[in-house]
């Protein structure tokens, strides 16, 4: 098994909509892999597929060897799946500490955990007491990280990291991502190509919910006219 | 200007409330009534306060408008009364309810039973159904064999307002113990064990199989081991405990009562969520036609149990004391002389409803607030209330919270009402104009905010026993010589009153999020 994850042909329903009418994605372990394809095209509904936030009616969903579809969202996270949702979800009634001690799976994890945290986040520590949404944009996003660090995570769905984000913020997200991908696989929804293509080795082009090209990032690169094809940038 | 009086809106209307009340009271009535309307005010938002934090609590979380939250309250009242006046009922109810729910609690079991053995699909789904009719059949037959000692509805001698005057009097009337004659005790106590794990395997083969690998551990039998040896304590101890409990001095039958109201009705919180709510999480209005029909439901069955007349709850003992002593001059005194009274600036407060009723309000009102902002269960509902998909993908059982939390919510109801029927007595109607009053103080106060839940309590308190009082001394209107004396209706109608004007200026109420 060289894949903690994997997903295959899934159809997903939101309501009665018919949102991804087959999506396959394979996940190497330790790498990053970026979901990539325009606005609407199913991409944050995948990942909400993979932790069953959506409902799945059809195809198979394996997380390190185990089927988890149709599973509890809660349950699919605790198996180790960290989540960074677009629009960061930080709990305005929660401080910035709470926001990261609710992330413990286990007791102590935070305490474990805050060293490495803080080393990466300086800003955060200098926050701690703060309402959750009292931060920046871009501090939001980092605590949004960072409570998905919490818990020993094994894979990362990162959703859209630079959305909204100062260059040079951009910047700083994309070395931490980095070193995140040193202790555990990340998933990568960006529409920024500069972005992606920076970070990821491994990349899924989606398409009107449909799974339609896959391979290595080197390959898409030099492909040109596929870019300008499925994503419209130049 | 314009800003400060927007960034403060809140303090000014309510220093504009009490100014109100203030003047009033400078001009209708001594020192001596005011204190005493006020306490009276504190002592019924502490009891609105009781029903409303359960409603704010739930509706904050789950986004459940429980309409039964009053029927709650009432039906806390009447548990609590049982225990208080009838501890041998109360005894003879452990064993069986003990029994019921034992099987249930071994859910964790039954899910690694259903998951590991490979039953034939076909069987698969006729045998819930087959275990859960046997289990049914059961329960009839046995539970209504089962012998409980209980009042009489149809002899008058025997009824609980009978039972109710008598205790009040101080004296117990003597109960005929229950025995066992209809059914051999072996067989009832064997068969409702039966009937429940069953009814439990039943329900639990309903669920599909998912693949695991825990194993069962001894953790999983621990709840179940608990509660079948409570029910078998309470088989064999029944007359220890009965005596037990009836020799008790009644402050200590006191709070055990308010105890087993606020268990019970968390108990019943759990099952109303688990059973009713949960199946309708994506239609609200389906909810509140749930609830607003368990809320007749639960009328009905008090009266079929209970009775329709109303009776009263003594007050515990050492709030009840008369004599020459009496009223007690300070608290000092009152230590010693447990008067049902005491003299605070001249005025006579009753200590059990002016005095200790607001206390427990306050100490609930602090230990729910602390569960809210110190705990790890207080942090989940915390950002539940803003986001519940994200505190799942935490990998957070959030199901399992909103249970809870619906159970404190209508244990908090129940409590309130076991705390409130010594001083207001024991109705059927109880409840109603107390839902009526907790929705309107949740409105004032901005529905989902727990700070904002207790002061639209106290408002409403205030402002109904202030219109009550006026009632009796009727009020000058400032500027005129007409004296105004507000007529009964007039009191519910004063909390709408008070609700329109603060929703005109302040639409998210008091202490409301504005969006």
């Amino acid at each position: 098994m060289d894949n903690i994850l994997e997903v295959q042909g899934i159809h997903s329903y939101i309501k009665q909509y018919h949102i991804l009418q087959g999506v396959d994605v394979r996940v190497p372990y330790g790498s990053i892999t970026a979901l990539l394809g325009r606005n609407g095209a199913g991409k944050t509904t995948t990942l909400k597929s993979i932790l069953g936030l959506v409902s799945v009616r059809s195809g198979k969903i394996i997380f390190e060897g185990n089927e988890v579809q149709g599973m509890a969202p809660f349950d699919i996270a605790a198996m180790g799946i960290g989540f960074v949702p677009e629009h960061r979800a930080i709990f305005r009634d929660l401080t910035v500490e709470e926001n990261l001690k609710l992330a413990e799976r286990k007791r102590g994890d935070y305490s474990r955990k805050s060293d490495l945290i803080f080393d990466l986040f300086p800003d955060l520590q200098k926050f701690l007491t703060l309402p959750g949404t009292s931060l920046s944009g871009g501090q939001q996003q980092m605590l949004a990280i960072a409570r998905a660090m919490i818990a020993d995570n094994r894979l990362l769905l990162i959703d859209e990291p630079s959305e909204g984000l100062a260059p040079v913020i951009i910047e700083r997200m994309i070395s931490v991502i980095r070193q995140l991908s040193q202790t555990s696989t990340v998933v990568l929804v960006e529409q920024n190509f500069l972005v992606a293509s920076q970070l990821a080795e491994y990349y899924v082009i989606i398409e009107e919910g449909r799974s339609v090209k896959a391979g290595t990032m080197k390959e898409l690169k030099e492909d040109k006219a596929a870019i300008h094809h499925y994503l419209g940038a130049a | 200007m314009k800003l400060f009086i927007r960034k403060n809106s809140i303090i000014l209307i309510t220093l504009a409330v009490l100014i109100v009340l203030f003047t009033a009271a400078e001009r209708g009535m001594g020192s001596k009534d005011f204190l005493i309307t006020m306490l009276r005010g504190f002592s019924l938002g502490s009891v609105t306060f009781l029903v409303a934090s359960g409603f704010s609590l739930i509706f904050g979380l789950l986004d459940v408008l429980n309409l039964a939250q009053g029927t709650f309250y009432m039906m806390g009242a009447y548990i609590g009364w049982t225990a208080y006046v009838r501890p041998d009922t109360f005894v003879d109810i452990i064993t069986p309810l003990a029994l019921i729910i034992s099987g249930f609690t071994l859910g964790s079991v039954w899910t690694h039973i259903s998951n590991t053995q490979h039953i034939n699909l076909k069987v698969r789904k006729i045998l819930p159904w087959g275990l859960i009719l046997v289990s049914i059949l059961l329960f009839v037959l046995i539970i209504p064999k089962y012998p409980i000692a209980i009042w009489n509805l149809d002899n008058y001698a025997l009824s609980p307002v009978t039972y109710s005057f008598m205790a009040d009097q101080g004296t117990r009337i003597p109960v005929t113990p229950a025995v066992f004659e209809k059914i051999s005790p072996t067989i009832a106590i064997v068969g409702l064990l039966f009937a429940s794990i069953l009814g439990a395997f039943g329900i639990s083969l309903f669920k599909h199989p998912v693949q695991t690998q825990s194993k069962l551990k001894m953790k999983n039998f621990v709840p179940f081991i608990i509660v079948l040896g409570i029910g078998l304590v309470g088989y064999f101890f029944n007359d220890g405990i009965t005596n037990f409990l009836s020799g008790l001095d009644t402050i200590w039958l006191f709070l055990i009562a308010a105890l087993v109201a606020a268990l019970s009705g968390a108990g019943l919180g759990a099952l109303t969520e688990t059973l009713f709510i949960r199946p309708l999480y994506s239609r609200p209005i389906y909810q509140l036609m749930l609830t607003l029909g368990l809320s007749a439901i639960g009328m009905e069955i008090v009266q079929v149990i209970w009775g329709r007349n109303e009776f009263v709850m003594p007050r515990p003992s050492i709030f009840q004391t008369t004599g020459s002593a009496c009223p007690a001059t300070s608290f000092s005194s009152w230590l010693q002389t447990h008067c049902s009274t005491v003299l605070l600036l001249n005025a006579r407060v009753r200590v059990y409803d002016e005095i200790f009723i607001p206390l427990v309000g306050i100490i609930v009102l602090v230990a729910v607030w602390i569960l809210l902002k110190r705990t790890r269960l207080g942090m989940i509902i915390r950002a539940g209330v803003q986001d519940r998909e994200m505190v799942e993908a935490l990998g957070i059982n959030v199901r399992s919270v909103f249970t809870l939390v619906f159970a404190i919510g209508v244990g908090l109801a129940t409590f309130g009402g076991a705390l409130a029927a010594p001083s207001t007595g024991l109705s059927n109607a109880m409840g109603e104009s107390l839902l009526l009053a907790a929705l309107i103080a949740l409105a004032i106060g901005g529905l989902t905010s727990y700070p904002g839940a207790a002061l639209g309590a106290l408002l409403v308190g205030l402002i109904q026993m202030f219109v009550i009082k006026y009632g009796q001394i009727g009020i000058t209107i400032p500027f005129t010589h007409i004296v105004f004396k507000p007529t009964p209706p007039i009191v519910p109608a004063s909390t709408v009153l008070l609700m329109v004007i603060v929703l005109l200026i302040l639409p998210g109420g008091l202490l409301g999020k504005r969006e």
